[in-house]
């Protein structure tokens, strides 16, 4: 009776990518992560699962691609990664890099500065360091650290591992780094078919995730939606795929956005910055624009998650998410911010102020995208800044995040606007700040009674991230920051 | 003595290959364990309903206390915790029950099925309630000299007051796992990832109900363990090995990260009273301590992890009136454990930061007055042991001239004149750490070497890798006694066909006792080998030499005056076996004069102690609470090392372990006993970025007669104390700032900003 109760009947369209060199067309359940397919269908062990939620990289592996003319190589955290996302890609893996016999440059290097111990981090650390020399000539320090703070070795071999580090970025190029069976696979990569729609996984037992989807078209998209009205929407999935691994939820229906490239356009227009909803973090930080435009928003990217996250996620899923400590919310709150959200009927564009409705609600109706986000261009004669605290220096989420923006004419401020994040039930802008602020100039105002009442706008809670009280003293803390910057300034 | 040997599994870990237990392809027919896991804290079980879930197709079977065969306890030290609670819960992530299915979401489909009924009962968390209480594992324990209570009425001064110190979650890389196969006649093979052979081999048999030789250990290597694994694989192994008995099918327990950081035992929270007398120069008079560790559920290993703490409550300092008292308190916490110091950590913090308070009230410089305190040899500790080869006072000296400390302390000063917002201040802490399980029995280790036809070799010891180059150390130490390449020699898995008995790799001996067993069996062989040599030389190149002349070097064996004339390992190897010379030995090693009377709380604990001294300077940010470590100074002795990279790695990783745990590994449980910070998102351990700017640790070598294999010392655990100098570092930082701050632990943005609450400073 067992047996047959067991029996399981899959339909699935198969993906097309290249694993280590090799092309391989493979069946793939809907929703797994590339970790368990390694795992379950490959057998291959090598990579190392220790956390199943991205905290630890012990999971990175490398996937390749083309992006604006180049094959680029990004480290990513395969128990986050929906194989489904695989086809048309080139998976690294460990395995792939190099053989005890015959070691590639990267372990050659980490073996002679004894970097390592236990070794259940290694391939990880491998991987990242893959990632980082093949796209990097000769990155610094602050490139290097930035490409390994995503991944933790308990043993505590950081010391060495930085110091291999450094020779390999002193000694190697990437033509050095990147091995021929990946060179070869370059110029296929770009002949690559689109993606198929479809990721059916049917059994008799429930599963986690029934069916993955790809549109390859808005229109597409919303017929999906249509036909599968309890589906979500998943794009960079660092928090879908967190909520599916550790929160067991249940995902009937995943519809990938990432592939529609109306939403992986980023450019310039006269009213600021348009940010299709799938382009990543990293995509931005890489941005020219970003970089020179908006440079606050360029250092904020720099410290959100790891360059593993960075390399998934998505400034639309951290706004559709809604979380009080969101990141990128109070800067763009400040920066007023403005969302194209698109629906089968229409396209409406909204503040971002009024995107959030209360605790993880949003004013996205049923079926409805984040399609863009818009940042008007910022005045030259500003201050804009934000601060994040949290518990650790890297990877991890706020305790409280606040940004702030002053616009001068003269020496008089025309708008000063503050955000905070993890002070409240949302990211929200204060009215205080901006009443007591605006017409002001900076030395006739009264700091304490800012930073009093400020603080009396917000009630936070106690957490595991911190206590009421605490969240208070960052809030007056993070404003008095920005006064003795502002002053400084002023000087 | 052997720098240039790399990690000797180095090139497969870094390409993947190295293998790992469950980080392999499934068994035919392996079943997927599972677990329902208590929801409270302390409870008395009312009714256990498993019916719903046993009919889940798939499901194969479940399993409760009901099942078991044999004895229903996993206690070691004490008998005192049961596989599975019968009638009374203890902890929150107690298991209760559980489900063997063919895959994992079965498995988990059927825990949510079973249904737990229970009556709850009030639970004690807190350590000073559980003292107060008489809720403990032992009576009082006391280690005492002098008259402490008259000395304090005397001293021209004195302090009192209260100190905490919090938990630390292990965050091995590899989770807690088993996977248990079933073998012909009833035996059973667990592949555990366990750092204790003997006592995961021992308890199992106990709850199958089979004699210990029906139970075979086998640990390839672990994913990291920091003690987390001494006592806390053996509950999973029971539970694959109990699934594996009853189903007669391969049977895996693997844990999730998060249900590993719920449910197991951590490093054991403490909280201390203390008093204490010095006179106007800062030299300790008296010290009253009572150190209360907070235990949990079992007893676990808590008795010994109390006893080391009381053995370091004095650190490095002569004290000549003291009073140690020690209590190992029951609470409703999963049973804490072993943790990388033991204990040691826990009671050195007391005494620095007592030591920190002492030096401010004085204006006293830090390192001065540790210096005014520090051991000289000659003197004896609390408990007895007389102190030699101690260098203290040279660390001292040499620290001070490295990190140019009187320029520093100034430049610091001037910093700290000219800033408002960031302070800066300096940490130092020296360390003596007892080498030798306090458990005198647990000091023995047996070791066995085959030498093959070709002249390669085997080594199998008791001894379990997990990153701490076990395997390495015994290679390079059977290597120079055979005067063979490294590369010849196999360092095997620890399994207990071959060694049988074995202690726990812990306490910082495993290449104590594990490297001299191997010496000992290897020298077993070299000395049946050279009269082989003899012979074979006579034959060979005429010569007549008596077999103490006779070398073993590079693969080579000669007479000494003539390295020319030579037969090669093979050679020799092979005309050994020609002649019916056994070609195998065994070897054991126990460490010589150790005793501890526990109740008189004296004796000799410790075959020798490991010295060293470290300053941080640290940058603290008063507006955010943040800080980064701007330099981090290390002076170890270290004997004569049998690699120094290894134990550099091991000094920097237990440093880094050490700052995760008093600047940012924050473990907190809410008033029901529930760990919230359990997961890698809340529970943040060090990354890259925590590093220090600089990092200099100098290996001061010694020719100290009291150590161990060849010489060397032991390295796992005394480096851990250095990362608490991080912590002074910011306590004097804060100072800067604010007069009266007092930094609770761990110093993390929070606590800082505590303690310096109230504080604006403008402009
Ligand atoms: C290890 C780790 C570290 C992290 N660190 C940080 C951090 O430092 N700061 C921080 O803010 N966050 C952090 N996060 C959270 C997460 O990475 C971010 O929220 C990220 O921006 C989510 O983007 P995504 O594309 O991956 O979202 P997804 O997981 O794909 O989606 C998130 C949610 O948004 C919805 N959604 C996504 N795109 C759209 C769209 N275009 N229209 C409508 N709905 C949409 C999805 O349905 C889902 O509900 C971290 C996560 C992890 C795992
Ligand atoms: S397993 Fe930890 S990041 Fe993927
Ligand atoms: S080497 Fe053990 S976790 Fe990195």
């Amino acid at each position: 009776m067992k047996e047959q109760n067991l029996q399981t009947e899959i339909h699935l369209n198969q993906i097309t990518f290249f694993l280590n060199g090799k092309q391989i067309t493979e069946d793939v359940p809907a929703g797994i992560s590339t970790l368990d397919w390694l795992h379950a269908k490959k057998q291959m062990f090598g990579t190392k699962c220790s956390c199943n939620e991205g905290d630890c990289g012990a999971c990175t592996v490398v996937i390749a691609y083309p992006f604006e003319g180049i094959i680029t190589y990004r480290a990513i955290n395969s128990c986050l990664y929906p194989a489904a996302k695989l086809h048309g890609k080139h998976l690294i893996t460990i395995e792939g890099l190099g053989t005890p016999e015959n070691l590639h440059p990267i372990q050659q290097t980490l073996l002679k500065y004894h970097s390592l111990q236990c070794g259940y981090c290694t391939p990880g650390f491998v991987m990242s360091l893959f990632a980082l020399l093949a796209m990097n000539s000769h990155p610094d320090q602050e490139t290097i650290l930035a490409a390994l703070e995503g991944n933790l070795c308990r043993c505590g071999t950081y010391n060495s591992i930085l110091k291999a580090a450094q020779e390999l970025s002193a000694k190697f190029s990437p033509s050095e780094i990147v091995p021929e069976w990946c060179r070869n696979t370059e110029q296929d990569l770009y002949s690559f078919n689109e993606t198929d729609t479809m990721f059916f996984t049917k059994t008799d037992i429930p599963q986690q995730v029934n069916c993955y989807l790809f549109p390859k078209t808005m229109k597409q998209l919303f017929d999906f939606y249509a036909e599968h009205p309890d589906a979500n929407f998943i794009a960079g999935g660092t928090d879908i795929m967190v909520q599916k691994n550790i929160d067991r939820k249940v995902f009937p229906v995943l519809i990938d956005i990432t592939n529609l490239p109306e939403l992986n356009r980023l450019y310039l227009r006269q009213d600021g910055l348009h940010i299709g909803s799938a382009v990543t973090y990293q995509q931005l930080y890489e941005s020219g624009i970003v970089k020179t435009d908006y440079p606050v928003l360029h250092k904020l990217l720099a410290q959100i998650a790891s360059q593993q996250i960075r390399n998934l996620g998505t400034l639309g899923g951290n706004i559709a998410n809604a979380s009080p400590v969101g990141d990128t919310l109070p800067l763009l709150l400040v920066l007023d911010a403005s969302l194209w959200l698109q629906s089968d009927l229409e396209i409406r564009q909204i503040p971002l102020n009024d995107f959030f409705v209360s605790y993880r609600k949003t004013a996205l109706n049923k079926g409805e995208i984040i399609k863009e986000i818009i940042i008007p261009p910022v005045k030259s004669n500003s201050y804009i800044k934000f601060t994040k605290t949290s518990k650790s220096k890297s990877v991890d989420i706020s305790s409280v995040i606040t940004a702030v923006k002053i616009e001068y004419n003269e020496d008089i401020i025309i708008n000063a606007a503050l955000a905070l994040g993890g002070v409240s039930a949302l990211p929200m802008l204060s009215q205080k700040f901006t009443e007591l602020l605006t017409g002001k100039k900076l030395s006739t105002i009264n700091i304490d009674s800012v930073i009093s009442e400020v603080e009396k706008e917000f009630e936070p809670l106690t957490d595991i991230r911190g206590t009421a009280l605490y969240r208070k003293k960052l809030i007056q803390n993070h404003i008095l920051l920005y006064f003795q910057e502002l002053q400084k300034e002023e000087k | 003595m052997n720098s240039a040997v790399f990690h000797l599994s180095g090139p497969l870990h870094l390409c993947g290959k190295s293998h790992f237990i469950a980080d392999e392809p499934p068994l035919q027919g392996q079943l997927y364990a599972k677990f329902l896991f208590s929801p409270v804290a302390h409870a008395q079980i009312s009714n256990l309903d498993i019916s719903a879930a046993e009919k889940i197709p798939g499901v194969i079977k479940i399993i409760t206390a009901d099942s078991i065969p044999g004895e229903n306890q996993i206690g070691t030290v004490v008998k005192d915790e049961p596989l599975f609670p019968e009638t009374e819960i203890m902890y929150v992530g107690q298991p209760i029950a559980m489900v063997l299915a063919e895959n994992e979401y079965l498995a988990e489909l059927a825990v949510k099925k079973i249904v737990l009924k229970y009556k709850e009962l009030p639970a004690i968390f807190d350590p000073e309630e559980a003292y107060k209480e008489k809720q403990g594992y032992i009576q009082e324990r006391i280690i005492a000299r002098g008259d402490v209570e008259t000395a304090l009425k005397n001293a021209p001064f004195t302090l009192s007051g209260k100190t905490e110190t919090s938990g630390q979650e292990h965050f091995y890389l590899e989770s807690q796992r088993c996977l248990a196969v079933p073998m012909e006649n009833s035996r059973i093979i667990l592949h555990t990832a366990t750092q204790s052979t003997m006592e995961v081999q021992e308890i199992a048999s106990r709850i199958l109900g089979i004699p210990v030789n029906d139970v075979i250990i086998e640990v390839p290597r672990l994913g990291g363990a920091f003690g987390g694994k001494e006592r806390g694989a053996t509950i999973w192994a029971c539970m694959a090995a109990l699934g594996a008995f009853l189903t007669q099918k391969p049977v895996l327990v693997k844990l999730t990260r998060d249900e590993d950081m719920h449910l197991t035992g951590k490093r054991h929270p403490f909280t201390s009273l203390w008093k204490v007398g010095f006179d106007e120069h800062g030299k300790i008079l008296a010290y009253d301590i009572l150190l209360l560790a907070n235990g949990g559920a079992y007893t676990d290993l808590s008795i010994a992890i109390l006893e080391r703490a009381m053995f370091h409550s004095e650190n490095a300092y002569y004290i000549p009136n003291i009073k140690i008292k020690g209590f190992a308190c029951k609470t409703n916490l999963p049973p804490n454990t072993a943790f990388r110091g033991f204990g040691a950590p826990q009671g050195i913090f007391v005494i620095e930061n007592i030591l920190a308070k002492i030096a401010e009230q004085l204006k006293i410089d830090p390192l001065e007055i540790r210096l005014q305190n520090a051991y000289q040899n000659g003197d004896k500790t609390p408990y007895g042991q007389e102190i030699s080869d101690c260098r203290l006072t040279d660390l001292f000296n040499i620290l001070a001239e490295k990190t140019n400390y009187l320029a520093l302390k100034q430049a610091v000063e001037v910093f700290n004149k000219n800033n408002t917002r960031f302070k800066r201040g300096i940490g130092i802490i020296p360390v003596k750490f007892g080498i030798s399980f306090t458990t005198t029995l647990l000091n023995q280790g047996s070791a066995l070497v085959w030498v093959y036809i070709d002249g390669s070799v085997s080594v199998s010891t008791g001894g379990v890798e997990m990153g701490q180059e076990l395997s390495t150390k015994v290679a390079i130490v059977v290597a120079k006694v055979l005067g063979i390449p490294v590369h010849q020699i196999r360092v095997e898995s620890s399994n207990s066909q071959r060694i049988g008995n074995a202690s726990p790799t812990a306490a910082s001996t495993g290449s104590d006792i594990n490297g001299n067993a191997a010496r000992i069996a290897a020298e077993k062989i070299k000395m049946a080998l050279t009269e082989c040599a003899v012979k074979l030389l006579k034959q060979k190149h005429q010569l007549n030499v008596s077999p103490e002349d006779i070398v073993f070097k590079e693969g080579k064996v000669f007479y000494k005056e003539n390295p020319d004339a030579c037969v090669n390992f093979e050679e020799l190897v092979r005309f050994a076996h020609s002649e019916r010379v056994p070609l195998a030995a065994y070897g054991y090693y126990k460490t010589p004069a150790l005793w501890f009377d526990r109740d008189k709380g004296s004796g000799n604990p410790f075959h020798y102690f490991v010295w060293g001294v470290a300053l941080a300077e640290v940058e603290m940010d008063t507006l955010l609470g943040e800080h980064k470590i701007i330099k981090l100074t290390v002076m170890h002795e270290n004997g004569q090392t049998l690699n120094e990279e290894i134990d550099r790695g091991q000094i920097e990783g237990a440093i880094m372990q050490g700052i995760g745990w008093c600047t940012m590994e924050d473990l907190k449980w809410n008033e029901k006993g529930v760990y919230l910070s359990a997961n890698p998102s809340t529970y943040k351990i060090p990354g890259i970025r925590n590093l220090p700017e600089e990092l200099e640790i100098e290996m001061i070598p010694s020719a100290t007669e009291e150590a161990s294999v060849f010489g060397s010392k032991g390295i796992g655990e005394p480096p851990l104390i250095y990362g608490l100098s991080v912590f002074f570092a910011l306590q004097a930082a804060a100072k800067e700032a604010k007069k009266d701050a007092e930094l609770s632990f761990p110093a993390t943005p929070e606590s800082v900003l505590q303690c310096l609450d109230g504080l604006y400073p403008i402009g």
